[in-house]
């Protein structure tokens, strides 16, 4: 197995509230796990800002997002689903990396 | 009767036909209607103000420009309408001191001076000129980077003539291009006084010689009809310079009422819309003439004309149609090849055919192209949209075809690329979207264009190695490049290793192309880079693009971006229909659209 440590839920969670705060101000640490980004944030959580989100969130944790082949629209909806996507890039990682 | 009546009948189904459009505000609407307003001290009355005001501040973009709508780059127009009419509102303007950056960001030496372009790398042009002064000047209380050169440039405009241009080297006077150019002195001289640069004689003696026996003005001698927006312009021009019309237009202008007491834009068209009241309105103004008996009419009509949520389009809401939208309908109606139209004595015309009858009545005196909403002014992009959906296809609209033609010649700029519309700066966008035109047309290029001038402006855009593309100054984009590209092609130069490149370096691993680097695909430059791979015959890796499509497409449309939410609308949803219909095999080539 990999010696890779994939962090807890709730350390991704709050990683991923601080990584988001840093572009998007108190907003993300507020917002309810399961809330909206849309409604939590409005208009500053337009596409732009979600594809800025997307880049943090990728040099924050190491892994990469395909534009297409991940539904980023549902990925990163709602900071549940960012913590849960990034886990599972995390994990799928790790499989592979034990693979090789 | 006016001569624009006899010259210009619309049917008055047409009003009410199937026509599309967005049913959302649309910004110079917004601007005309409270512009409008506050000519008559009514702004107060505007229902929904803050709704209307909050629009206009959604068109801010993070540089500090607006933009024409969300998500589109700042230019000079979009950020001196928002902005004078936020003032109009008597609202403040949000951060003026980063809008006044970017406007300083916009201002350019051309060798007779020194003026403002419509964007950053763009030449400059009378109409960004006149936009940015005020905006500059009166909106952010800046100053201009340098009085003197813009004086001496603005002085260069006047032609032999007595007349304006849109830029030193322009060889067109226009009544626009005379109002632009005195309301940016006029700015400047009410920051500290200064004599107009021009031999204003000569200059009030041609505007006077545009005025028509029946008492409105026409744009230029070229122009074959008097008309509301040249009248405007023409009064107010020579009321900032101090003269008057050699004859009484307000007859003219009061002659254009229509059943509700707001103005037409010429008798026997039935719609009162917010550009007529717009230019009757300030003409009356510019000449002294009294507004308060048409006041309430005119608040009432402009009242009727406001969209849900704020903001103003040019008629009702329901039937307000425009060309891009209208063509867009029928792009994405697979299910009649374009020419397939019945007959115009078909009893029961099909909608394609209907939308198709509309986007011919876009084509108006004066200006050969189409427009985007009835009245503006000819724009290279819906003529492009408009031909490609399948108008004046039928060997009766030759004449048309013709007017289009002269329409594009005319308007090619003197460094050889074109702008949205007459005397607008050159960027890539408009200059491969009249090139599609001209294709369309069945014209050689080089036959109808000054060739050796286009060739020169796509030369200042290419990288060396010929495959990257932008304005002077602005960063390369995948679609710049490849509307290059296009842009050779028509000239006979094209380079298929160049399109390959091209493409190569913005292919997105999962699926489509991505405008800059190879991360994010969008419907756009997916659109584009297929379109252009196909212009020049190269193969089509049909199972990459699929993966795109299946990603933006759902029941609801086509989204812009794998990011963006739902369908991205008409426009979307007909480039969208376009590709799939190109991977499914049912279509050989994409046509050679552009949009932003």
């Amino acid at each position: 197995m990999s010696n890779r440590t994939i962090p807890a839920y709730d350390e991704t969670l709050s990683r991923v509230r601080e990584v988001l705060g840093e572009l998007l101000g108190d907003g993300p640490k507020s917002a309810g796990e399961d809330q909206p980004l849309t409604e939590a944030l409005g208009d500053r959580y337009d596409s732009l800002a979600a594809l800025e989100c997307v880049s943090r969130v990728e040099n924050a944790f190491g892994i990469e997002v395909d534009f297409v082949a991940h539904d980023v629209r549902y990925s990163f909806a709602t900071l549940r689903r960012i913590a849960e996507f990034v886990r599972g890039e995390l994990e799928d990682r790790a499989v592979l990396e034990n693979r090789a | 009767m006016s001569a624009l009546t006899q010259a210009q009948p619309v049917p008055a189904a047409l009003s009410q036909s199937r026509a599309a459009g967005t049913g959302e505000p649309d910004l110079w609407c917004t601007y005309a209607a409270m512009r409008t307003l506050a000519w008559l001290g009514r702004t107060a009355e505007a229902e929904d103000a803050e709704a209307t005001a909050r629009y206009l501040r959604s068109r801010r973009n993070s540089d500090g420009g607006y933009a024409w709508s969300a998500g589109m780059p700042s230019d000079a127009w979009a950020t001196f309408y928002c902005t004078q009419a936020l003032a109009d509102l008597g609202r403040p303007l949000p951060e003026p001191d980063g809008t006044a950056q970017w406007l300083r960001g916009t201002w350019t030496a051309d060798g007779t001076g020194a003026a403002y372009a419509m964007a950053p790398g763009q030449a400059p042009d009378v109409w960004a000129t006149h936009f940015s002064t005020r905006s500059t000047v009166r909106i952010c209380g800046d100053g201009v980077p340098d009085r003197a050169r813009l004086l001496a440039w603005l002085g260069a405009l006047q032609r032999p003539d007595g007349g304006l241009s849109w830029s030193p080297d322009s060889r067109t006077s226009d009544v626009r291009a005379c109002h632009y150019g005195a309301a940016a002195w006029f700015a400047l001289n009410g920051v500290a006084p200064v004599d107009p640069p021009w031999d204003v004689a000569a200059l009030t003696r041609w505007l006077c010689e545009q005025q028509t026996p029946e008492g409105g003005f026409r744009f230029s001698p070229e122009a074959d009809v008097p008309c509301m927006w040249a009248t405007y312009r023409a009064t107010a021009a020579l009321n900032i310079l101090g003269a008057s019309p050699s004859r009484p237009v307000e007859p003219w202008i009061r002659e254009l009422r229509g059943a509700s007491g707001a103005f037409v834009r010429w008798q026997g068209y039935e719609v009162e819309d917010v550009w007529a009241s717009f230019c009757a309105v300030g003409a009356l103004q510019a000449v002294g003439a009294p507004t308060a008996d048409v006041a309430d009419a005119v608040v009432a009509r402009i009242s009727a004309l406001r969209c849900a949520g704020g903001g103003y389009t040019y008629r009702e809401p329901e039937h307000a149609a425009d060309a891009l939208s209208t063509a867009a309908a029928v792009l994405a109606d697979g299910t009649e090849p374009p020419g397939a139209r019945e007959s115009s004595g078909s009893p029961e015309p099909s909608v394609r055919a209907d939308r198709i009858t509309w986007l011919e009545s876009c084509q108006l005196p004066n200006e050969g192209g189409l427009m985007y909403m009835p009245a503006r002014g000819s724009e290279i992009r819906c003529t492009l949209w408009g031909l490609t959906a399948g108008a004046f296809a039928g060997e009766a609209a030759q004449p048309a075809r013709r007017r289009i033609a002269e329409w594009v010649r005319g308007i090619q700029n003197p460094d050889g690329g074109f702008g949205f519309w007459e005397g607008r700066g050159s960027e890539l966008l408009s200059t491969a979207a009249a090139v599609g035109v001209v294709r369309h047309l069945g014209a050689a290029v080089p036959e109808l264009l000054d060739a050796a001038a286009l060739r020169a402006f796509v030369s200042r855009c290419l990288g060396p190695d010929e495959c990257t593309a932008a304005l002077p100054g602005t960063e390369p984009t995948l679609r710049q490049g490849l509307q290059a590209q296009r842009i050779r092609h028509a000239l006979g130069e094209g380079s298929p290793h160049a399109v390959t490149s091209l493409l190569d370096r913005h292919r997105v691993r999962g699926g489509g192309w991505a405008n800059t680097g190879a991360r994010l695909p969008d419907l756009l430059s997916t659109y584009e880079a297929v379109a252009t791979a196909d212009l020049y015959g190269l193969p089509l890796d049909a199972e990459h693009l699929r993966r795109f499509t299946d990603r933006v497409h759902s029941d609801g449309g086509t989204a812009w971006s794998p990011l963006a939410p739902g369908s991205g609308g008409p426009l979307a949803d007909a480039l969208g229909s376009l590709l799939r219909r190109r991977v499914d095999g049912a279509l050989r080539a994409l046509p050679d659209l552009a949009l932003s």
